[in-house]
C-alpha cells in the first residue's frame, strides 16, 4: 500500500510516491472512478470464490458484452435525457413495442428484414418526438408523459401483436446479435477451402474457437462502437455541449441563444431510437419476438446511469460512465450465477454493490479527507461483519429455530388451535440437540467478531491514528484466529479490513500532498 | 380471442370505474396473472370457454404486469365491493392474497384459486395441477436421459411463490435421489425468459461438462434455448427438459432440441376454474381440490399431445 513509501525520504521514492498519489487522484476525478472500482472488486471477489469456473476468462467477459449490449444503448440514449436534466420512464415499453412490431413485420406479413428494420427505428423515433413535443413545448413534466407512455405503449404492443410470440425471425436480425464474424471463416478453413494466409488465420481461429472467438458476437462489437460514438457526440459536437448547459442551466442556456426546447426535443428522439435499436440488439439473441420484452428495463437503465457518475439532476456525467454502469449491472447477474449464490442472497447482494458503486461517487465528490477516511472505515466495517456472517447467521438463526420450538410447544401445552404448517416449527429432540451443538460451537467466535465490528466502528467515529494501527493489528489477529478455527474462508476478508484500517491515517497525508502538488503544477 | 378482448374491456371499465352499484351479481370476476404469457392465455381460453358455456359473465382482469400483488389485492377488493358472488384468482403471491380471500370466504363469496395455491386461508376449490408431483415426474424422467455425476442446469421459477418452490424442489428432490453424483447448477430467475437466457449462456460458456439444462417453465425453456444458439451450440449438445407443454416448446422438440416436456392441461385449468366457481355460486357443492392432471410429452408421445390440445 501507499502507507509505506511515507517512511522514504530520498528523493526518487519520494517523486514515485508523488505520482502515485497524483495517479490516484486524476482517477477519482473521473465521474465513472466508482463504477470502474466497484467493477473491479466484485470480479475479484467472484474470481476468489468461483473457484477452476473461469470468471476472468476472455469467452465470459466477452458474454457478459454481449448480454450488455441490448440494454446498454438503452441506457446510452436514456444517458443523454438525464444529462439534460430530464427522465424517460417509457424505454423499457418503447423496447418492448419496437421488438414486437419489427417482429411482427417480418415474420407474420413477410416484409424483407430491413424494411421491418427501418419501421422500427422509425416508430422509435416517432414515439420519442411525441414525448420530446410534449415535454419541451407543451411544457408537460417529463416524469409524468414518459410515465404514461411507459403505459401506452406496452398497451399498444400488446394490442397489436396479440401478445403472441413470432416465429423465429429471419437470419438478417442475427447481425444485430448472435452473428459471428469469425464463424464463416471457421466453416471455410473446416471444409478445407482455404490456401495460404487466410488457410493459416482459419486455422488460427479453429484452434483459438472456444477459448476465445466463440463469444465475439457482432452484440458486443455494436455495443462498444456504439459508445465511442456516443462519447465522441456528446464530447465533442454542438448537441453534447447543449445538452450539458441545459441539464446545468436551463434558462441561462436559452438567454445564451440555445434553442432549448428543440434540443430538449432532440434528447427524447435520441432515447426512444436508442430504445429502438436496444431491441433490435435483443432480438438478434433472443429465441422470437414478443410484446413482453424489456419489462423494468426504465429502471435497469437509469440505475446504469446514476452508478456510471451521472447526477440525477443534470448537467453532469459521461457516456463512458453508463458504460461501466451498465457492464457493472451485467457482471453482477453473471457473477452470481457462476458463484451460485442462493437466489435470495443475489437479490441482497445486487443492491450493496449498487450502494457501494454510488458511495464511492458521493465521497468522491466531497473531496475531504475525513470523508474518505470513513468510507474507508466503513468498508473495514463490512468486511468485518460479512466475515462474522458464517458464525453469526448459524448462531442466530439456530435461536430463533430454537425459540419458535419452544413457544411452539408452550401453544400446543396451552391448547391453541393450531393449522397443520404451524407443525413445522416444531423439532424433535435430534433436532433440539443440533442446534444446542451449533450454539456452543458459534457464540464465542461470533461475539468476538462483534467486538471487532465494535472496535472498528469506534475507529471510524474517533478517527484516531494510533487506534487505526491497533485496529489493523487486532483485524490481522482475527484472521489468524479464523483460520486455527476451520473458517479459513473468512479471513482475507479481515486482512482486506487490516489494510483499510491501517490506511486510514495516510489519507489526510495523501490529501494534503495532492494538493501542495495541484499547487506547485498549477 | 374477440370475446376474450371484450371481456378483458368490461374487465378495465370494472375495475376502473368502480363506483355503481351491485351490477356483478350474475358475474364470475376471474383474476388472472398474466394475459401475454403464452401459457396464460390457454388457461384464459379455458376460462372464457367455460364461461361462454355456462352462460355467465367473465369480468377478467390481469395485473399490469407479471407478479404485481398490490395490483391484485386492488382488483380483488373491488370485485368484493361490487358485490360478486364467485371469484376465480390466480395469485401472484400465495400468502399475500391470503387475508382478502379470508374476507372474501367470511362474506359468504365463493373464491376459486387456479394454479397457485393461497397459503394461510381455506378456498372454495384449488384447481391445479400438483405442481410438486409432476416437477417428481419430470425430475426422475430427466434422470434417464443424462448419466449419475454429469453436472446439469436447472432453471428456477420465482422462489418466492409455492408454484415455483414446488416445482423446484419436486424436480431436484426426484433427479438426486436417481442421480446422487450429479451437480445441479441453478440459474434464478423470477419467470422472465430474458434472464434464464442469460443465467444459461453465461454457464454453459464457462463449463462444457454441463449435459442438460431442465427449466421450470417453458419461457425458460426458450430462453435456454436460444442461449445454445447465441453459443452456437446445434440442437442435441445440450438436453433441454421443459415444464408446461407450450406450443414453441413442443416444436422446438420436433426440431431436436428439447427432449422431455412435462405439460400441464393448462387449457383444463382455466376450464375447470371457472365452471368450479360457476358451480359454487350455484350453490352446488364442489371438490376441494381438483387436479387437472400432466401429460409427459417425449419426442415419441409428442403428436399424442398435440392432438389432445389441439396444436396443429
Amino acid at each position: 500500500m501507499l502507507g509505506s513509501f511515507i517512511i522514504g525520504e530520498e528523493m526518487n521514492v519520494l517523486s514515485l510516491q508523488d505520482k502515485a498519489i497524483t495517479h490516484l487522484v486524476s482517477f477519482f476525478r473521473k465521474e465513472w472512478s466508482g463504477a470502474l472500482l466497484a467493477i473491479l472488486i466484485l470480479s475479484i471477489a467472484i474470481e476468489m470464490v468461483t473457484s477452476g469456473k473461469p470468471f476472468f476468462h476472455p469467452t465470459n467477459i466477452m458474454t457478459i458484452l454481449n448480454n450488455s449490449a441490448a440494454i446498454g444503448v438503452v441506457a446510452g440514449g436514456m444517458t443523454l435525457v438525464i444529462l439534460a436534466a430530464g427522465i424517460d420512464l417509457s424505454v423499457g415499453a418503447v423496447m418492448g413495442m419496437v421488438a414486437a412490431v419489427t417482429g411482427y413485420i417480418a415474420s407474420y406479413w413477410g416484409l424483407p428484414p430491413g424494411i421491418a428494420i427501418f419501421c422500427g427505428l422509425a416508430l422509435g423515433g416517432l414515439i420519442g418526438a411525441i414525448h420530446g413535443s410534449l415535454i419541451a413545448y407543451l411544457g408537460m413534466p417529463a416524469f409524468i408523459v414518459t410515465l404514461a407512455g411507459l403505459s401506452v405503449w406496452r398497451g399498444s404492443a400488446h394490442l397489436s401483436t396479440g401478445a403472441q410470440a413470432t416465429p423465429k425471425l429471419p437470419a438478417t436480425f442475427d447481425l444485430f446479435g448472435r452473428y459471428n464474424p469469425f464463424a464463416g471463416l471457421r466453416e471455410q478453413f473446416q471444409a478445407g477451402e482455404l490456401s495460404g494466409l487466410m488457410e493459416s488465420l482459419g486455422g488460427f481461429v479453429d484452434a483459438n474457437w472456444m477459448g476465445f472467438f466463440r463469444t465475439f458476437q457482432m452484440s458486443m462489437i455494436i455495443f462498444i462502437v456504439f459508445f465511442i460514438l456516443l462519447a465522441v457526440v456528446v464530447s465533442n459536437m454542438r448537441l453534447g455541449r447543449y445538452i450539458y448547459a441545459i441539464g446545468s442551466n436551463e434558462q441561462g442556456s436559452r438567454q445564451a441563444g440555445i434553442n432549448t426546447r428543440l434540443y430538449t426535443l432532440y434528447t427524447y428522439v435520441l432515447c426512444s431510437m436508442g430504445a429502438a435499436f436496444g431491441a433490435l440488439l435483443f432480438l438478434g439473441r433472443a429465441p422470437y419476438a414478443k410484446s413482453d420484452y424489456g419489462q423494468m428495463w426504465e429502471l435497469n437503465a437509469i440505475a446504469a446511469v446514476v452508478i456510471g457518475g451521472t447526477s440525477l439532476f443534470g448537467g453532469r456525467g459521461t457516456v463512458i460512465g453508463t458504460f461501466m454502469g451498465v457492464v457493472l449491472i451485467k457482471l453482477i447477474n453473471n457473477g452470481l450465477t457462476l458463484a451460485q449464490l442462493e437466489t435470495f442472497w443475489q437479490m441482497v447482494v445486487t443492491g450493496l454493490i449498487i450502494l457501494v458503486a454510488v458511495g464511492i461517487d458521493i465521497v468522491r465528490q466531497s473531496k475531504s479527507a475525513v470523508k474518505v477516511q470513513q468510507m474507508l472505515g466503513v468498508v473495514a466495517i463490512v468486511l468485518a461483519l460479512f466475515a462474522a456472517l458464517t458464525p453469526l447467521s448459524a448462531l442466530i438463526s439456530s435461536l430463533i429455530s430454537l425459540h419458535e420450538h419452544n413457544s411452539m410447544v408452550a401453544m400446543q401445552q396451552a391448547g391453541a388451535n393450531m393449522v397443520s404448517y404451524h407443525y413445522v416449527r416444531l423439532l424433535d429432540e435430534v433436532g433440539v440437540l443440533n442446534l444446542h451443538t451449533i450454539i456452543s460451537g458459534t457464540w464465542m467466535i461470533s461475539l468476538a467478531l462483534l467486538a471487532l465490528v465494535a472496535g472498528a466502528v469506534v475507529t471510524v467515529v474517533k478517527l484516531h491514528k494510533t487506534l487505526s494501527f491497533a485496529m489493523g493489528g487486532i483485524f490481522v489477529v482475527s484472521a489468524l484466529a479464523l483460520i486455527a478455527s476451520d473458517m479459513a474462508a473468512a479471513a482475507p476478508l479481515l486482512i482486506l479490513g487490516a489494510f483499510a484500517m491501517a490506511g486510514l491515517p495516510t489519507v489526510p497525508y495523501m490529501f494534503e500532498r495532492a494538493r501542495a502538488l495541484d499547487s506547485a503544477n498549477g | 380471442m374477440m370475446s376474450m378482448k371484450m371481456n378483458k374491456l368490461i374487465g378495465a371499465i370494472a375495475a376502473s370505474a368502480l363506483l355503481s352499484g351491485a351490477v356483478y351479481a350474475e358475474s364470475i370476476g376471474y383474476i388472472t396473472k398474466s394475459a401475454t404469457n403464452s401459457g396464460w392465455m390457454m388457461i384464459n381460453q379455458g376460462a372464457a370457454d367455460a364461461a361462454k358455456e355456462a352462460g355467465v359473465d367473465l369480468i377478467t382482469v390481469g395485473p399490469t404486469f407479471q407478479g404485481d400483488l398490490s395490483s391484485q389485492l386492488e382488483v380483488f377488493e373491488n370485485l368484493l365491493a361490487q358485490g360478486i358472488k364467485a371469484i376465480a384468482i390466480a395469485p401472484v403471491d400465495s400468502s399475500g392474497i391470503a387475508p382478502a380471500v379470508k374476507d372474501a370466504m367470511d362474506a359468504g363469496v365463493a373464491v376459486v384459486a387456479i394454479d397457485t395455491g393461497v397459503n394461510g386461508a381455506a378456498v372454495t376449490s384449488f384447481v391445479a395441477t400438483d405442481n410438486y408431483a409432476v416437477a417428481k415426474v419430470q425430475g426422475a424422467y430427466a434422470a434417464t436421459l443424462v448419466n449419475d455425476g454429469d453436472a446439469i442446469v436447472y432453471v428456477t421459477g420465482n422462489q418466492a411463490q409455492s408454484t415455483g418452490q414446488e416445482r423446484r424442489n419436486g424436480f431436484t428432490e426426484a433427479f438426486k435421489t436417481a442421480r446422487p453424483n450429479s451437480e445441479i447448477l441453478e440459474v434464478p430467475t423470477e419467470w422472465n425468459s430474458a434472464q434464464a437466457q442469460e443465467g444459461v449462456e453465461a454457464i454453459l460458456n464457462a463449463r462444457n461438462d454441463i449435459k442438460m439444462v431442465a427449466n421450470a417453465w417453458d419461457g425458460g425453456t426458450m430462453g435456454a434455448k436460444a442461449a445454445m444458439e447465441n453459443l452456437g451450440l446445434s440442437a442435441g449438445d445440450v438436453l433441454l427438459v421443459g415444464f408446461d407443454g407450450a406450443t414453441d416448446a413442443v416444436e422446438a422438440m420436433e426440431a431436436g432440441w428439447v427432449h422431455a416436456d412435462t405439460a400441464q392441461m393448462l387449457y383444463q385449468m382455466g376450464y375447470q376454474g371457472i365452471k368450479a366457481a360457476v358451480d359454487a355460486s350455484n350453490g352446488k357443492t364442489v371438490s376441494a381440490r381438483i387436479d387437472t392432471g400432466f401429460f409427459l410429452v417425449t419426442p415419441t408421445t409428442a403428436q399424442a399431445y398435440k392432438d389432445l390440445v389441439g396444436i396443429k
